[in-house]
């Protein structure tokens, strides 16, 4: 066995990165212990009790940073450290400038003449001004940062559309763009189907669908979820459908989106009218009529509209494997559960799918709850506390303000899902588990623990907890989605194949005298 | 150079700032506060982000983050009455700052609804306390955060069972066990103090007579932790804590069910596990407090028994 410490003088690193860093540490392989504390001398006997306490930590001070690591051999010890240090890194990199190659946007367009997109992730008192200075090199600009004004953000897109520029965003998660994802995308195939979103874990789900179906995507336009609002008027919802109807390699289009202000609706149906190509609209919780009187292809969950549009694509709908639902997994998971085991509860790091799954919801049961519910009265009072048919969005500001998004930082998903596993009330809980650039390097990793402990718990209480995971992602993401769903299966959890699947499997689970 | 504005401040800082000079440098950086320590009076001071609570010796600005400012470690800071400068990147304009002055709540006589706010705050931390501190991880823990569980939980009830008998010196031991303990920039145990400590210096509070208890904590802890956690323990030691702790003993003592399910989770939210060890501290300090008061009370007390169990960790 080897132990190596590292002394880090007057180093300070806030409680919240302290803590990450120490579980990021302990979960390296080959690892038995880590330690990250401040050298104080009540740490140290704790060292000592531990049987970790070596002479150069005795001389820690209460304002350095004491790294401690044993794992089986000194090579194993040598590794975890260059990977400690790189966590250290990738921390101070967050919070610095060091990687910052050009100090400014100009700098970096001169440097880069061939560029022509630039993504902004800056403060959002700053973000406006960086993107007007984008546009100004003539740049497509994605705007990561939110908390822009929508003066500022109508001003942006009117200037791109008079300058035939995108702006996707203010607060756009997602975007693949010359089949490259940027923010939070996944590893799709290259296609002939063009989306364009304004809810960007919506896009990741229809974009993965289509990739399962055996389709592939030229383009995924993120808009920013404010886009189809009366303010700004739907000008880059707009701008897109254009853009992709004027590109020769895209044959269909998907359009994303919560239903639209209906002066914006009445616009993006005029321009399906004009376009070209086949439109796919999946505008969640909206109706059919207007959607087909203008030309499209109304579709009612983001998995209909994949299909639809790899059918219309060219696929021959015959060989397409649908992911029909289980039935028989539904009347084997309703025997388990007791008449009090009636509601789901819904713990989700995507927005629009947990907009999907609780839209279906509702579909069947009128008590359904929620942090992003529109109906006021079915709005969750204390979001602390769920209530009968509860979905949370748990990467909405209201859960994530001061803290990181939930598919980065599980932690308050996994406190959640332990506060109701204890509910004997609940009959599934419902988790997605989201792969792709800018996740979480393991999520279903993290929560494995949890899950297993809410299985034990609830078996010696003497009743089922069924729990159902959907893990959004495809054959060429990292981590592998394969192994994802195995660490789920073998936990015993149930696998939905889509979101529209989870909302579907879920609320047929806990149909009473159905 | 940036301009920037004060949105409010502690008003002994502010004063100070104001009617005085004020030289110094930068101690330490985050992303959402700057630690700025004074060459006249060796004290640490913090400039934070507007979102953030008001707390002594701290200033609010109108600012979301700091990370992108090239502010380090022992940039010269000075103050000329109307505006801080923090070196060459940052100037701060006080001319529309507010001041803040911490004030804790009276402990009422009738702590009927102290027993019944505790009973509710301690079945929300069991919910939603962050463990790794002073609420000890059951299944996920290394060795090191078991050992270190172990020894707070120890620690706290040693303490909290010295001062229920007024024996100073023993508490006084226990305490220095606490200070310095525990993962994270501000230590399990100098949270858990701070939170205590805030509870002696309620008007009314039984818990007064520990001050001097308070007072002697510092003393010890100068060497036992670190200069951004001992100025919390030295500024609690005075009965001075940060605005969202004082809500919450506000709520505890006199306020509303939906107020301190409110207030709480603000506390909760301090660091990663910082809140929830402070609300443990506050607790003991507040079960202390009614234990004392037992004695004038008795039948209260022991209709109510059961409900005010000490927290044990």
């Amino acid at each position: 066995m080897s132990t190596k410490v590292v002394i880090k003088q007057s180093t300070y690193f806030d409680s919240v990165s302290l803590m990450s860093l120490s579980t990021k540490a302990n979960q390296i392989e080959g690892v038995e212990q880590a330690v990250i504390a401040m050298g104080t001398e009540m740490n140290k006997e704790v060292l000592r009790n531990v049987g970790l306490l070596t002479p150069e930590l005795e001389g820690a001070k209460t304002s350095d940073l004491m790294i401690v690591v044993k794992a089986a051999t000194d090579e194993l010890c040598e590794s975890a450290f260059l990977q400690i240090e790189e966590l250290f890194k990738n921390k101070g990199a967050a919070k610095g400038t060091s990687d910052i190659k050009y100090p400014t946007i100009d700098s970096a367009a001169k440097s880069i003449p061939e560029a022509n997109l630039a993504v902004i992730s800056v403060n959002g008192a700053y973000a406006a001004r960086e993107a007007r200075k984008a546009l100004d090199n003539d740049l497509h600009v994605m705007l990561f940062s939110d908390n822009v004004s929508i003066e500022d953000e109508i001003a942006l897109k009117q200037y791109a559309h008079e300058k035939g520029l995108l702006v996707m965003g203010p607060d756009c998660g997602t975007a693949i763009i010359g089949n490259v994802a940027l923010c939070f995308g996944n590893s799709v195939r290259r296609g002939n189907i063009g989306i364009v979103g304004a809810s960007g874990t919506g896009s990741q789900e229809v974009s993965v669908r289509i990739h399962d179906f055996g389709g592939g995507i030229t383009q995924l336009i993120g808009t920013g979820g404010r886009d189809l609002s009366e303010q700004v008027g739907g000008i880059m919802m707009l701008d897109g459908m254009k853009a992709l109807d004027e590109d020769e390699a895209t044959k269909v289009i998907v359009l994303i989106s919560k239903p639209p202000a209906p002066s914006v609706e009445k616009k993006v149906l005029d321009q399906i009218k004009l376009c070209k190509k086949p439109v796919v609209v999946y505008f969640i919780g909206g109706t059919e009529e207007s959607v087909v009187a203008a030309g499209g292809h109304f579709a009612k969950t983001s998995k209909e509209a994949a299909l639809k549009a790899v059918v219309l694509a060219g696929a021959d709908e015959s060989t397409i494997n649908k992911r029909a639902l289980n039935i028989p997994l539904v009347e084997e998971i309703r025997a388990k559960l007791t008449p009090e085991q009636k509601y789901i509860r819904g713990l989700f790091c995507g927005g629009t799918l947990c907009d999907e799954a609780m839209y279906i919801a509702m579909d069947k049961f009128d008590n359904v709850y929620s942090n992003i519910q529109k109906n006021p009265d079915y709005k969750l009072k204390d979001l602390h506390v769920s209530k009968e048919h509860t979905f949370l969005d748990l990467g909405d500001d209201d859960f994530t303000n001061g803290k990181p998004h939930p598919m980065i930082d599980p932690s308050t998903r996994i406190a959640r899902f332990l506060q109701e596993a204890k509910d004997p009330e609940v009959g599934v809980i419902v988790m997605d588990f989201i792969l792709g650039f800018g996740s979480h390097e393991d999520p279903v990793g993290v929560m494995l623990p949890a899950i297993i402990e809410a299985k034990e718990l609830a078996a010696k209480e003497g009743r089922h907890l069924e729990i159902l995971g959907y893990v959004l992602g495809t054959d060429l993401d990292s981590p592998k989605i394969e192994d994802q769903v195995n660490k789920l299966m073998e936990a015993g959890v149930t696998i939905a194949s889509s979101s529209t699947n989870v909302g579907l499997l879920s609320r047929e689970f806990v149909v009473k005298g159905a | 150079m940036r301009i920037h504005h004060a949105r409010s401040g502690d008003l002994d800082w502010i004063n100070q700032l104001q009617h005085t000079t004020f030289h110094g440098y930068v101690h330490s950086v985050f992303d959402r506060t700057i630690n700025v320590e004074s060459i006249e009076n060796g004290e640490l001071y913090t400039l934070a982000c507007q979102h953030l609570d008001n707390a002594p010796n701290t200033m609010l600005i109108d600012m979301d983050r700091f990370s992108e400012l090239a502010i380090t470690v022992n940039d010269m800071v000075y103050a000329d009455q109307r505006i801080v400068h923090i070196g060459d990147q940052l100037s701060i304009a006080m001319d529309q700052v507010t001041t803040w002055e911490c004030q804790l709540p009276f402990f009422p006589n009738d702590i009927e609804s102290v027993i019944d706010h505790l009973a509710l705050t301690k079945e929300i931390i069991e919910q939603r306390g962050k463990c790794g501190g002073m609420k000890p991880d059951l299944t996920r823990s290394s060795i090191f955060e078991q050992e270190t569980s172990r020894l707070l939980s120890e620690r706290s009830l040693m303490l909290q069972e010295a001062l229920l008998q007024h024996r100073v010196s023993d508490a006084l031991r226990h305490a220095a066990g606490l200070i310095g303990l525990g993962p994270g920039l501000t230590p399990s145990g100098d949270d858990f103090l701070v939170g205590l400590l805030s509870t002696f210096h309620m008007e009314n509070s039984l818990g007064r007579i520990y001050l001097g208890f308070g007072e002697k904590i510092v003393d010890v802890a100068r060497t036992l932790t670190n200069e951004i956690s001992y100025t919390a323990l030295k500024q609690a030691s005075k009965g001075r804590v940060r605005e969202s702790i004082t809500r919450l003993l506000h709520s505890i003592t006199c306020g509303k069910q939906e107020e301190l399910i409110l207030s709480l989770d603000k506390v909760l939210n301090i660091g990663s596990s910082s809140g929830t060890d402070i609300v443990y501290g506050i607790v003991c300090g507040l079960e202390i407090n009614i234990k004392a008061g037992g004695t004038v009370c008795p039948q209260k007390l022991s209709l109510n028994k059961a409900r005010i169990s000490i927290l044990c960790p």
